[in-house]
């Protein structure tokens, strides 16, 4: 497990390849004001705390964008994904213009701030624009390895950065953009996990192998473009398959893992997902993913209600 | 009639078009003519240049006013012009930057294309480029909180590279009346002049007495003008905003433009 906070790498990924990069913008929302620091030190004419404005913020962003500038704009995720909305449609996506979104509060991290502080919709919202992307880089690493990758095309570039972690550090060579990684090989059921919830596919994959699933895990770090090959070669083979994500179930990961599919036959699909719903409750963190089934137990109780267990053929 | 051949072109597209926003655009022609004739540093065969003045029309829906002035100076055809609205050509009811030589943003949506300006020049300033940002916006358009979102950035981040036009005919006041736009822009800072709109004397000066600079205090030319300006009939708030002329309409139109 890394100790290091994503948010931190973000800082710190800024300040390196800002000093690579002439035309790299950070421009915040007065969030992350005190980790940005360094940066902002360094390269005072590349870094505006510009207010609390975040749709005015992501129109500027899009001028920066217009003279060739590479804008990286920042703050909580529903103020610059829902907020900010018809800006990212119109100023950024309409005009084909490059750029780079760090969200962070993920989903429900901020848990017990409510519903004002959620965003368990952005990849549907994101995924309805024309030259969007959208990752999910759940380690230090990932975010580091993912922004270097992308940050530079021409697309607008979505990173949600989460409060936690999942705790595999994958090698930053195995870390490519629109690429999926195999964690575990399995023979009868597909676990398709996103963001922090990969930990929650390890955790589920040990208690389903004792109750006779053999599962194998697929992580996806970048939403959009989607790994569909990955998916359909696992898919093919097990049948099975659970996405597991914190977003809603309309639009998530799992959407977009049904389509890749669609032409296999014989495909049993489940969602380990948040209901369309608001989440109402306060709690930590933990106890949302409790809520949610989007825990192991939670995990391996929908696939024994939604699967028949696996029949196997003893060989001799 | 200052600008009438330009009046009268905007008339025929809307009726040969079949849409359009005839007084939105009278409102703002003489504007956006001065500013293409007088002001701007653009070359026509080089749209994309890179020391070029940049120019937003951020009330879209005056777009007429642009694309009159655009093909007086070469960046549109003829045949585009023909094409205004019809299947496969590239000016509709909004300017499009995707489609059109010349057109800086797409706008359409009120309140965008000011705080796109807004990065522009403080990319420009970034860049070390001394290019020039002109934007228009309306007095309706001044509704939309991102406009002083914007205002307050531009003052704070003294973008002095930056004029913005703010195009006063009073639209807003129909339904906030109670509306001092000079005492506004004052309030935000902002180096504050007001003319009229249709003055191409008072437009001179203006624009003339702009002091740009990379750093220091922006101005706004709050301009007084008359929706519709020109032909009394359709002169000021009502159904003349998006209503197309029928023949007779129309040619009682550009006799009062001729």
């Amino acid at each position: 497990m890394s100790f290091k906070k994503v948010r931190q790498q973000f800082a710190d990924s800024m300040l390196a390849v800002g000093q690579e990069d002439p035309d790299l913008v950070v421009m915040v929302g007065d969030i992350s004001h005190g980790v940005l620091q360094p940066f902002a030190k360094a390269y005072p004419k590349r870094y505006y705390n510009i207010g609390i404005l975040e749709p005015t913020m992501m129109s500027i962003g899009a001028g920066l964008a217009r003279v060739g500038l590479f804008p990286v704009l920042h703050t909580i995720a529903p103020f610059l994904i829902e907020r900010s909305f018809e800006q990212i449609k119109l100023d950024f996506c309409y005009h084909g213009l490059h750029g780079n979104i760090v969200t962070v509060g993920s989903a429900f991290d901020y848990s017990y701030l409510g519903c004002t502080h959620h965003c368990y919709n952005d990849f549907a919202l994101l995924k309805t624009l024309e030259n969007s992307q959208i990752t999910y880089p759940a380690t230090p690493i990932e975010f580091d390895t993912l922004f270097r990758q992308s940050y530079r095309n021409d697309a607008l570039t979505v990173f949600r950065v989460p409060e936690s972690q999942h705790g595999i550090s994958f090698p930053s060579e195995e870390i490519q953009f629109g690429k999926g990684i195999k964690v575990a090989d399995g023979s009868d059921i597909t676990l398709v996990a996103t963001g922090p919830q990969l930990r929650t596919a390890l955790g589920a994959r040990d208690i389903l192998a004792s109750r006779g699933w053999d599962a194998e895990i697929l992580y996806i770090h970048t939403i959009r473009p989607l790994d569909e090959d990955l998916i359909i070669s696992s898919v093919s083979k097990t049948r099975h398959v659970v996405v597991i994500e914190e977003h809603m179930r309309s639009g998530g990961l799992g959407d977009d893992v049904l389509r890749a599919t669609r032409k296999l036959s014989d495909v049993s699909y489940a969602s380990a997902s948040i209901p369309d719903k608001f989440v109402r409750s306060y709690g930590s963190y933990d106890d949302h993913c409790e809520m949610l089934g989007l825990s192991p137990e939670g995990v391996v109780a929908l696939v024994e209600n939604e699967f028949s267990r696996p029949v196997r053929v003893s060989s001799k | 009639m200052l600008n009438g051949d330009l009046r009268r072109q905007i008339v025929n597209m809307v009726v040969a078009g079949n849409n359009g926003h005839i007084p939105s655009a009278f409102s703002i022609v003489d504007i956006v003519a001065h500013l293409y004739s007088q002001v701007l540093k653009v070359d026509f065969q080089k749209p994309d240049w890179e020391e070029r003045d940049i120019f937003i029309l951020s009330k879209g829906h005056g777009c007429l006013a642009l694309y009159v002035n655009l093909h007086r100076h070469g960046f549109i055809t003829d045949k585009d012009v023909e094409e205004f609205c019809t299947k496969g050509g590239i000016l509709g009811e909004h300017p499009d930057v995707t489609k059109v030589p010349g057109i800086e943003a797409s706008t359409g949506s009120l309140g965008h294309g000011f705080s796109y300006a807004v990065g522009i020049a403080l990319g420009n300033r970034i860049k070390d480029r001394d290019n020039r940002v002109f934007v228009l916006i309306g007095d309706g358009e001044s509704h939309e909180g991102t406009v002083w979102e914007a205002a307050h950035v531009a003052r704070n981040y003294e973008l002095g590279n930056l004029c913005l036009v703010v195009d006063w005919n009073e639209s807003g006041m129909q339904l906030l009346p109670h509306d001092d736009l000079p005492a506004k822009w004052k309030a935000f800072g902002w180096n504050t002049v007001v003319i009229d709109g249709h003055s191409q004397d008072e437009l001179k000066q203006a624009f003339d007495n702009i002091c740009f600079e990379s750093k220091g205090i922006p101005t706004v030319i709050v301009a007084r003008t008359i929706k519709g300006k020109g032909v009394p009939f359709i002169e000021g708030h009502g159904m003349w905003h998006h209503r197309i002329p029928n023949t007779e309409e129309h040619a009682k139109i550009i006799e009062a433009l001729t």
